[in-house]
C-alpha cells in the first residue's frame, strides 16, 4: 500500500515534469491555408431557323441558353441555280483572306442569342411567262436547295480577347481525342457535339 | 551539588524587547529613507515577443493567415477572406470584370494569380508551400472544401491536373521539391530565411485552363434493333478545378532542426548566409 503511494506520487511528478519538457523542445511553427475553384461547362446547342419566300432563304442561327459562346459559319448548295449571299446587317461576311465558299458570323455568338439574318437568294429560276415555253417549270419539278452551317467553341487570346473567326488559330476541323474513362461525369447529359450541322430544303 | 538557576528578570525582558520593536522601525525607517535619497534613470526596454505568424497573398491581398498572439486572449489570431472560416477562398475574383460582374471562364487565357507569402509574425523565419490541382464533381456546395475535407466520391482522379496551368516562378528564390512534388502537388521552399513583415517572391504568377479539355471527349456505343447510336461527351463538362495552397512556416532559429522535426524533410541552412538548400 505504501510503495503504491509512492509510485503514484512519483508518476504525477514525472507527468508534470514531462510536460514542461514537451513544451522546451517544441519548435516555433505556423501554417495556412486556402483554396478555389470554378465549375466548367462545355459544350453548345445551336439550331437553324429558315424562312423561304420570294426564292430566297431567310436564315438564322440561335445558340441555345447555358451553352458556351461559338463561331457560326454557314453555306449553301444547289446544283441548279446560281446562289447569292446577301447580309443586310454586313455581320455575315465571305473569308476576308481566302474565300472558301463560307460566309462568316462575325460576333461571337453567346448562349440565348440568335445571328442577324443571312439572305441566300436563288437566281436564273425560270417563270411561268419565259419566252422560251421549253424552260418553262411544270407542275412536279423540283430542285433542292441545301444550307448547312457549324459551329465551333470561341478561342480565346492568353490576354482575354479573342480571335476572329477567319483566324487561323481558329481551326474549324480540329478533331475531337476520344480517351478512356470511367464515365462522363454529367453521366445525364445526352450529348455535346463539338461540330453541329444542320440543313434543310 | 546544587544547581543554581538563573532566570531573566521581567524587567530585562520588557527592555529586550523594547530594544526589538526598536530596531524593527529603524530598519524600516532606513529603507525608507534610502527609497527617498535615490532616484534610479529612466529606463526604456523593449519586450520581444516571439510570435510567429504567416499570411498568404493573392494579387497582393491577404487571403488567410494564422498568427500567434501573445497580447490577446486567444493564443492564435486565424481568419481569412471567408468570414467565420480559416481557410482562404483563392481566386474570388478571377472571373469579374472592372464593374465587378462575373464572366464566364475563358479557356486558354492567362488570368493574373500571383501569389506571395508574407512574415507576419515578430520572428524570422523559413516558409515552404504546397500547392494541389486536382479535379472533382463541379458543385456549388464543394466550393470551399480543402483536399482532406472533399469527399472521395467527388475526386476526379481520371481527370489530367496538367490542364490547370498555375504558372509557377522557380527561379527568383523559391526551390522545387522534386521528391515530394507529383502529379497533383507541388512543395516549394523559399531559399531565404523571411524577415518579420517582409514579402517573399511570387510563386505563381498566372492561372490558364488548357483550351485542349475541349477537344477531349468520352465515347458511348448503344445498339438497338441493329442501329448503332454514337454518343460523344466531353470529358471535363461539369467538373470544377480547384486549387489549394497550403502555407507552413518554421523558426529561423536553429532552422535545420526545426524543419526535419516539423516538417520532416532533410534541409542545409547556412546561418551566415540565411539561406536554405534541400538535401537530395
Amino acid at each position: 500500500m505504501k510503495k503504491t503511494k509512492y509510485f503514484l506520487t512519483l508518476l504525477a511528478a514525472t507527468t508534470i515534469v514531462s510536460a514542461g519538457i514537451g513544451k522546451a523542445w517544441a519548435y516555433f511553427t505556423t501554417y495556412t491555408e486556402a483554396s478555389g475553384g470554378y465549375r466548367i461547362d462545355l459544350g453548345d446547342r445551336t439550331e437553324i431557323t429558315e424562312e423561304f419566300e420570294d426564292w430566297t432563304k431567310h436564315v438564322e442561327i440561335s445558340c441555345e441558353e447555358g451553352s458556351e459562346p461559338v463561331y457560326i459559319r454557314a453555306r449553301a448548295f444547289c446544283a441548279e441555280y446560281p446562289l447569292e449571299y446577301v447580309s443586310p446587317t454586313r455581320k455575315w461576311i465571305e473569308h476576308p483572306t481566302s474565300p472558301d465558299g463560307y460566309w462568316y458570323y462575325t460576333d461571337i455568338l453567346n448562349g440565348g442569342d440568335t445571328t442577324n439574318v443571312l439572305d441566300i437568294k436563288i437566281n436564273d429560276v425560270p417563270k411561268k411567262e419565259n419566252p422560251n415555253p421549253e424552260d418553262n417549270p411544270e407542275i412536279g419539278d423540283r430542285f433542292n436547295v441545301i444550307v448547312i452551317y457549324e459551329s465551333i467553341p470561341v478561342k480565346y487570346k492568353p490576354d482575354g480577347t479573342a480571335y476572329r473567326p477567319w483566324d487561323p488559330e481558329v481551326s474549324w476541323d480540329e478533331k475531337l481525342v476520344v480517351e478512356e474513362t470511367t464515365g462522363p461525369v454529367k453521366p445525364e447529359t445526352p450529348e455535346n457535339p463539338d461540330v453541329t450541322e444542320g440543313g434543310n430544303n | 551539588m546544587k544547581r543554581s538557576k538563573k532566570h531573566l528578570s521581567p524587567a530585562v525582558i520588557m527592555v529586550l524587547f523594547a530594544v526589538a520593536i526598536a530596531m524593527l522601525l529603524g530598519g524600516s525607517i532606513s529603507g525608507t529613507r534610502a527609497a527617498l535619497t535615490y532616484y534610479s534613470e529612466t529606463y526604456t526596454s523593449r519586450i520581444h515577443l516571439f510570435d510567429i505568424g504567416v499570411t498568404l497573398l493573392e494579387n497582393d491581398e491577404p487571403v488567410s493567415w494564422r498568427n500567434y498572439a501573445t497580447e490577446g486572449s486567444e493564443l492564435w489570431e486565424a481568419g481569412s477572406n471567408v468570414e467565420g472560416s480559416e481557410v482562404g477562398r483563392l481566386l474570388g475574383d478571377m472571373l469579374k470584370d472592372e464593374a465587378g460582374t462575373e464572366q464566364p471562364l475563358k479557356l486558354g487565357v492567362k488570368y493574373p494569380e500571383v501569389l506571395e507569402v508574407q512574415n507576419t509574425g515578430t520572428i524570422n523565419q523559413y516558409v515552404r508551400v504546397s500547392i494541389y490541382k486536382y479535379w472533382v464533381r463541379g458543385d456549388e456546395d464543394t466550393k470551399s472544401r480543402s483536399a482532406e475535407d472533399q469527399p472521395k466520391e467527388d475526386l476526379l482522379h481520371e481527370l489530367d491536373p496538367d490542364m490547370i496551368d498555375l504558372h509557377l516562378i522557380t527561379d527568383q528564390g523559391w526551390l522545387l521539391d522534386r521528391d515530394a512534388t507529383t502529379d497533383e502537388r507541388t512543395v516549394l521552399y523559399y531559399s531565404r530565411c523571411l524577415d518579420s513583415e517582409k514579402i517573399t517572391e511570387p510563386f505563381a504568377d498566372t492561372l490558364t485552363i488548357d483550351e485542349k479539355i475541349a477537344t477531349k471527349v468520352s465515347e458511348s456505343r448503344d445498339t438497338v434493333n441493329g442501329v448503332t447510336t454514337i454518343t460523344t461527351t466531353y470529358l471535363y463538362d461539369g467538373a470544377e478545378f480547384r486549387i489549394d495552397v497550403e502555407v507552413d512556416a518554421v523558426q529561423e532559429h536553429n532552422a535545420q532542426d526545426a524543419i526535419w522535426s516539423a516538417w520532416g524533410r532533410h534541409v542545409i541552412v547556412d546561418e551566415a548566409s540565411r539561406t536554405l538548400s534541400l538535401v537530395y
